[in-house]
């Protein structure tokens, strides 16, 4: 059962380990646990960069016992927000961190020197991470894998964006994930930290070995041969492009349309035939959701090439297609693979290139600020060059383009098409009200928060009220706390069910009823928004950008009053108790 | 003819460790990538392919041969079955090293090899008909 918390000090490279049975009992683990430690130790209105503010890393009570509990929830103050940092990784950290024995890590402090961090089961040191300074996550994780090492080992590591303290730097897990959103990178850097190493050689148990068996049947089951995961092993994520296109809700040229006249040509089903060469999966999943692709890079004559491996998915693609109107392959993957090598979150760049785009169009920046890169649509060259400086930095436009579009519109203008929603860039889903206003209460103002998008396409379909689209996300919100807390990976949400949730926890020792689930999903909610308003936010001031209420989405124009009546709606059904939105 | 579990296409693995956990399930009851009879290993960058190895049940098994306590016996159609109260006091482990594709790893916990059992459970749960089950096949 999960007890263990390793709390790392990296200024006097000190470490303890505590026994918290009870938090994870009533927490459950990611989610539930990550938001509780965080607000017990990230003192208030503290200083995201300040060695006070930690990072909180949470595995679940379900990781690697049933197929698909592969994630990893990560939590800190974000830079680029100023407020809650949420983000979910894939890969093999939860099952290392599992195997070595703990349920969340929790790291402080500030290393003196550039620093990497090894944990081999309760073993841990520090280690100077000189030779890794500037270097891709893809070479530090080379560095740091151990080959055919015995257990189970995953490697976290930053790029040069991170170390730059880039707002919206992410951190790669094992190659190809991500935590991707809000700029863990950044925190990372800001406290020395390059890269951790966690190697697990212990085991997972359930209170029952034949109940264990026979549950991971019935999952295994409905995931892989009954096809309730198929998406995910087809096409992947992908397979949105088309499907969304069709509805008029893949964001095209800054979010300017819905449809995209050359989707076919990055569709999941052009880059599978083309560009792919591969699937793989996270440790405990049978699914392989990771679609890798090969991306070949001539370099002189006589055929000479670079091959690189990178995984392509739906956000990436829309950000970095799409919405700059890229219908190249190669120019799409050329621009992930930037992402990926100097560790920047690939949505959040999309939206500040598109952003950027814009600006210079409407003359609100001009060549003194983009240092004579000349941004348009569709033009790979002038965006690869953008990325770079804004990693680099060369002056304080592209400083504030690594701040993000919230940061940049404020300085500059164009606020009505800096497409971010609570300073985090949209993800790709121009659906309707669900999506925007999950967006914008969803904790880590994301469209995996509560799936509005999945709401708006319900309504299409059936007809949903206003309000009930608003009691709707605020359901789905909460179950997803209970979810992330297992820590359950999205794509395998519908397999999961309710009754096969509380049948699952029976295992790990912890009887709750389907009802005290929810309630608890709602606590966890809670305690996300105790963090939140602490640290300042308001829902009325959240910047819109205007242009969500002039392109005609999947289910037609949004008009901002009926937003507005939503968004009144969603905080007295939410925060109803006291009549004030501060108050649970 | 008994049956026996081969990798068959390892060029399909998606390292989902679906046959390693399956493994440990039925051996200890838990989960586990260390108690296990069958791995799959990483080399040094998920950029490569995963490499999947269990025992493929030699006919005279050099493990068997290197055991001094002959705690490892050989079967008569291939393979090895453990005599747990010979396997004692061992430091060297010389059977770990005699087996030329590292089929064999210690029990963490009891310190003896862990022996495939052929259960053939490793190849029900693959998703991606990389390991074969049966009578005929295998090297």
């Amino acid at each position: 059962m999960l007890s263990y918390i390793l709390y790392v000090d990296l200024t006097n490279k000190s470490v303890k380990i505590r026994r918290r049975a009870k938090l994870f009992s009533k927490y459950l683990g990611g989610t539930g646990v990550a938001i509780r430690l965080l607000l017990e130790e990230c003192p208030p209105n503290v200083d995201p960069f300040s060695p006070e503010a930690p990072i909180i890393v949470a595995a679940g009570p379900l990781t690697g016992l049933l197929p698909c509990c592969t994630k990893t929830v990560c939590m800190f103050k974000s830079p680029l927000t100023g407020n809650l940092g949420e983000t979910h990784a894939g890969g093999r950290l939860a099952s290392a961190i599992r195997f070595a024995g703990f349920g969340a890590i929790v790291i402080k402090g500030f290393a003196d020197k550039l620093t990497y961090l090894t944990i081999s089961d309760h073993n841990i040191s520090f280690h100077d991470a000189a030779a890794l300074k500037g270097q891709p996550p893809s070479e530090t994780e080379k560095a740091l894998r151990i080959p055919n090492v015995e257990g189970l080992q995953s490697v976290v590591s930053i790029g040069l964006a991170g170390e730059k303290l880039a707002w919206y730097a992410d951190a790669n897990v094992d190659m190809y994930n991500h935590f991707g959103r809000l700029g863990l990178g950044a925190i990372f850097a800001s406290k020395n930290l390059k890269a951790i190493s966690i190697t697990g050689t212990g085991e997972i148990s359930a209170v029952n070995a034949d109940t264990l068996k026979l549950l991971y049947e019935d999952l295994y089951q409905e995931a892989e041969k009954k096809g309730g995961m198929k998406k995910y092993h087809d096409l992947g994520t992908m397979e949105n492009v088309l499907v969304l296109n069709e509805l008029n809700a893949l964001p095209t040229k800054n979010f300017t349309s819905g449809k995209f006249d050359f989707a076919e040509d990055i569709s999941g089903e052009a880059f599978a035939e083309k560009q792919m060469i591969r699937k793989i999966s996270c440790p405990g999943c049978p699914i392989a959701c990771m679609h890798i692709a090969a991306l070949k890079i001539p370099f002189a004559a006589q055929h000479e090439i670079g091959p690189i491996f990178l995984r392509y998915d739906y956000e990436p693609v829309y950000a970095l297609g799409s919405n700059l109107l890229i219908r190249d392959q190669n120019d799409v993957l050329k621009l992930i693979l930037l992402a990926d090598e100097y560790g920047l979150d690939a949505m959040m760049l999309g939206t500040v290139l598109a952003w950027v785009t814009e600006a210079y169009e409407k003359g609100l920046i001009s060549n003194s600020e983009t240092l004579n890169v000349k941004p348009s649509w569709g033009d790979v060259e002038s965006y690869a060059q953008i990325t770079e400086n804004i990693v680099k930095m060369p002056n304080l436009f592209y400083t504030k383009l690594a701040q993000g579009v919230a940061a940049a519109s404020e300085k500059y203008g164009g606020r009505d098409f800096a497409m971010a929603i609570g300073k985090n860039g949209l993800s790709g889903y121009l659906t309707g009200y669900a999506s925007l206003l999950g967006t914008l209460v969803g904790a880590r103002h994301s469209h995996n928060s509560n799936a509005g998008y999945s709401i708006d396409q319900e309504s299409c379909k059936s007809s949903i009220t206003y309000s009930e689209m608003v009691t709707k996300l605020i359901e789905e919100e909460n179950w997803r706390c209970v979810q992330t807390s297992l820590v359950i990976c999205l794509f395998a949400r519908n397999i999961y069910t309710e009754e096969k949730v509380a049948e699952a926890l029976k295992l790990v020792g912890i009887n709750r009823s389907v009802d005290d689930l929810k309630k608890l999903g709602g606590e966890i909610f809670q305690n996300q928004y105790k963090f939140k308003f602490r640290e300042g936010f308001d829902f009325h001031k959240e910047n819109l950008p205007n242009r969500i209420f002039e392109t005609p989405t999947m289910t037609g124009k949004l008009d901002k009053k009926m937003f507005t009546n939503m968004l009144a709606s969603y905080i007295s059904k939410r925060f109803r108790r006291r009549g004030s939105e501060k108050e649970f | 003819m008994p049956e026996k579990v081969w990798v068959d296409r390892p060029e399909r693995c998606i390292g989902c460790y679906s046959c390693v956990y399956a493994c440990s399930r039925e051996l200890f009851g838990t989960t586990s990538a260390s108690r296990t009879a069958i791995f799959v290993r990483t080399g040094k960058s998920l950029e490569d392919r995963f490499h999947v190895v269990v025992c493929i049940t030699c006919k005279d098994p050099p493990c068997a041969v290197a055991c001094k306590k002959e705690a490892l016996q050989a079967k008569p159609e291939g393979g090895v079955t453990l005599v747990a109260s010979k396997c004692v006091d061992c430091k060297n482990f010389e059977c770990l090293s005699a087996c030329a594709i590292g089929a064999l790893t210690l029990d963490p916990k009891t310190k003896k090899p862990i022996i495939c059992t052929e259960c053939g459970l490793c190849a029900k749960y693959c998703p991606h008909e990389v390991l074969g089950f049966g009578e005929a096949g295998g090297p």
